[in-house]
């Protein structure tokens, strides 16, 4: 049973007009959030309708599985990928994903979702050319989906509490799957503790948004020294409230990928590689404020062609891996 | 009204509820002078954020006559003050200055 309060429309474009005008979208058109579709996608995560996700305390505002899944339904999203949802809105409101600073910076900091697991192939989520972009409606809409419930449930509205002097278009939405299948590396959730099989949602909070071109690299150490350079030039920042957990992501591209690869380095082998890099700055280097050669997340995706690793310089806040619910029940209920 | 437009479409509301407080918090009044007042200045640790506030102080005290500050850096740009600051700041100060960034 869902308890939102219902409005009636004539028609789709009264509900549209409506729900831009009382600032419930991102600009964009949305899904009519019906009591049945959101029936279907809170039994499609096996959530009653009240089960708490997550909180923010500092807006006193307390996220529901009715929430997510009238926002999911909004965001374009299909019934199947609301656990992906439901993991991801957890993972931005544990503590440490800093939920308050990072979604009403004036940096404008984006939230990236990056899945694990077999279910970024039952829902096609892409891991590979263009995983970054539009085409992909897993991708495009459960990003969209995280998006919608920090700006309708979490209150980030831009000029009430988003304080972005600019934003970003990465706030529309971001997803993208690990290309698990495109070497033996340990795949991003593995690392962090969960089983090959275990599906898993990272939201990451990201204030840069980079690449590393490099087309002149031929081996591992080279293809480091290019990443150095760039990671010296913006650095990382941390504060007290975050200790030792903050993370930078980088996301290896399968033409950087093969040089490591070839030279049989594992993703443990890279951070060795950095890790004692990174305590030596040079004249003019930022410092890189990881707690541990750990805090240095690795992941393969992306198409070939470009020479190139991509950086996600945090905002903030620690990355978050939640595992994701799969429903195996006859109701669908836990 | 024609067949098309009656056809009830039913949406829900997507939000936490309205952004208007429901409860009888309300802003404190502004004090007509600063003359008397202590200042509370909470720097949030940011860039140069003490040195602001601090010259902030000096500028208001060119203006009115205040009777002291009470300076607050927070522990970090992510939290609220600690409670025992915010007893200090609401015990002490009559007025509180900050700022925002990050």
């Amino acid at each position: 049973m869902v308890n939102a309060e219902r409005h009636e429309y004539p028609s789709y474009d009264a509900l549209l007009d409506d729900y831009i005008e009382r600032g419930w979208t991102d600009g964009l058109p949305v899904v009519p959030p019906s009591p049945e579709k959101v029936e279907q996608f809170l039994e499609a995560a096996g959530l009653n309708s009240d089960e708490v996700l997550g909180a923010v305390p500092t807006r006193e505002v307390v996220v529901t599985a009715e929430h997510a899944a009238i926002n999911a339904v909004m965001a374009g999203c299909r019934p199947e990928y609301m656990p992906v949802v439901v993991a991801a809105i957890r993972a931005h409101l544990h503590e440490k994903a800093n939920c308050h600073s990072t979604t009403g910076t004036l940096s404008g900091a984006s939230q990236i979702v990056i899945v694990n697991g077999p279910i970024r192939r039952e829902l096609e989520i892409n891991c590979e050319g263009a995983c970054f972009g539009p085409g992909w409606r897993a991708n495009a809409t459960i990003g969209r989906a995280l998006r919608l419930v920090i700006r309708n449930v979490c209150r980030a509205i831009p000029g009430f509490l988003d304080r972005a002097s600019f934003s970003s278009p990465l706030r529309y939405s971001f997803c993208f799957g690990e290309n698990e299948e495109a070497s033996d590396w340990a795949p991003l959730h593995v690392e962090r503790g969960h089983s090959a099989d275990q599906s898993t949602a990272t939201v990451h909070s990201t204030m840069t948004f980079v690449p590393c071109v490099d087309f002149t690299s031929r081996g591992p150490e080279e293809v480091c020294e290019s990443w150095l350079g760039m990671l010296r030039r913006y650095g990382v920042f941390t504060d007290r409230f975050l200790g030792d957990g903050q993370n930078l992501v980088l996301v290896v591209g399968p033409e950087h990928q093969r040089y490591f690869l070839e030279a049989g380095w594992t993703k443990d082998d890279i951070r060795q590689h950095l890790w004692p890099r990174f305590q030596n700055p040079g004249p003019g280097d930022r410092p890189v404020m990881l707690g541990s050669p750990e805090g240095l997340l690795i992941v393969a995706a992306g198409g070939p062609g470009m020479a190139e690793t991509w950086f996600m310089f945090p905002h903030l806040a620690w990355a978050i891996t939640e595992p994701i619910q799969s429903i195996h029940t006859e109701t669908g209920r836990r | 009204m024609t067949e098309r437009e009656s056809v009830t479409l039913l949406g829900l509301d997507p939000t936490s509820g309205p952004l208007e407080r429901r409860d009888d918090r309300t802003f404190s009044s502004r004090p007509e002078s600063l003359d008397g007042a202590v200042l509370g200045l909470v720097a949030n640790g940011l860039g140069q954020g003490e040195t602001f506030l601090s010259a902030v102080y000096d500028e208001l005290g060119s203006m009115a006559a205040l009777n002291g500050a009470v300076s607050v850096l927070k522990s970090s740009v992510s939290v609220a003050p600690e409670p025992a600051d915010w007893a200090r700041l609401t015990s002490e100060a009559s007025v509180a200055i900050t700022g925002f960034g990050g």
